[in-house]
């Protein structure tokens, strides 16, 4: 476990050191967006792992409904906490490419703009909530069910653009664009071969971040039991 | 009758009562935006209202004064309907000709004063085309001779 650790932390740091030189120095500027184009290389990544950091609270929060067993809170709410990081970075990220772009930071109009933001204030919520009760497993069983509903929120936000039928700022979906029943991603190679390696690299970042975090709360739970048994 | 229930109820109708408001007020506040020809179709229901028209920038019809940083364009979804929109203000990196666009302000006549212009840009990103540069550089090189 910890060999892997340290692997999944250098290869995917290295990683996506090797990933931005790769994008600043040999990937060519897009034609229409030039230079602030760069930035889906972070949005774009953090956005799947984001995705996926929730996806994994949802499975972890059912199995612990179903099994009662403190070990799969551990690792949905470890898992919550690295996609809250992520989904600050994806509208932090967001806001940044909007201004060259678009013309503004943020609207209160945008589909998926909002319905990301409510993803985001549902698993600050989530934190607040177990911050707010003692009893362990009363706080894994109401933690549970909020992060089960708050992750029925990903699948709006990807199908929010398609919802609005273009009446929208955020342009729809590049990589899984289908023209004749067919995905056909309208991205030149050039640009989508660092882009598939970001995320690659993204998603082994996430994965680090969550073992870390789930040995954390194992030694948190350690130095608990410590100074329970020394004040006792 | 239970405290338990009490709150219940309470809560029920408190939830309630939100909820009610917060859609009355969403249909009223977000309409994402409208169209040129909807606009047309009924000018006096738009009339003194703040609302967002999302369109295209027709052809031929940019003007752009550096000096007052003043812009004006037409905007059209078909090229057959248009409303001309006046904005003062800096013109964004990716406005252009054909570009689809967001304008937020106020209908004033017959011509649209906008107070906001945001540019929507495509799901396509595309770099240059060496071989199409390389032809564009070999027939600028045969016209300067």
């Amino acid at each position: 476990m910890k060999k892997l650790v340290l692997f999944l932390e250098w290869g995917s740091i290295s990683g996506l050191l090797v990933c931005g030189l790769w994008i600043f120095l040999l990937t060519p500027l897009e034609i229409n967006q030039g230079f602030p184009q760069k930035i889906m290389y972070l949005h774009v990544p953090s956005v799947i792992s984001t995705y996926l950091a929730f996806f994994v609270v949802f499975v972890y929060s059912i199995i612990y409904l179903w099994k009662r067993e403190l070990i799969f809170d551990q690792i949905a709410k470890s898992s919550a906490e690295v996609g809250l990081v992520f989904c600050s970075l994806v509208l932090v990220t967001g806001a940044i490419w909007g201004r060259p772009t678009w013309g503004t930071y943020w609207v209160w109009w945008d589909v998926r703009l909002v319905s990301t933001l409510l993803l985001f204030l549902i698993f600050v919520g989530y934190f607040l909530l177990r911050k707010a009760i003692n009893d362990k497993d009363k706080e894994a069983r109401l933690a549970a069910v909020l992060g089960i509903i708050g992750c029925l929120d990903i699948p709006i936000i990807h199908k929010s653009i398609e919802w609005a039928k273009g009446r929208t700022l955020h342009q729809p979906t590049t990589f899984l664009k289908v023209e004749n029943e067919q995905i056909n991603p309208s991205i030149s190679d050039v640009l989508i071969n660092p882009l598939t390696f970001s995320i690659i690299f993204m998603l082994s970042l996430y994965t680090y971040l969550l073992l870390l975090r789930y040995q954390n709360t194992k030694y948190e739970e350690k130095i608990n039991e410590l100074i329970s048994k020394t004040l006792n | 009758m239970k405290t338990r229930n009490k709150f219940f109820i309470g809560g029920t109708v408190i939830i309630g009562i939100i909820i009610a408001f917060s859609i009355q007020e969403l249909q009223e506040k977000t309409i994402f935006f409208y169209t040129p020809a909807e606009i047309l179709a009924t000018p006096s229901k738009f009339e003194n209202k703040t609302l967002r028209i999302g369109a295209l920038v027709q052809t031929g019809s940019v003007i752009w004064n550096a000096k007052g940083i003043q812009l004006s364009f037409n905007i059209t979804e078909n090229g057959k309907e248009f409303i001309p929109v006046f904005f003062n203000g800096s013109k964004p990196d990716l406005f252009r000709e054909g570009q689809g666009v967001v304008v937020e302000g106020k209908m004033n006549g017959e011509k649209f004063e906008a107070t906001q212009l945001l540019v929507k840009h495509s799901e396509e990103y595309r770099v240059e085309d060496k071989h199409s540069k390389n032809k564009e550089n070999y027939y600028k090189s045969i016209k300067f001779q």
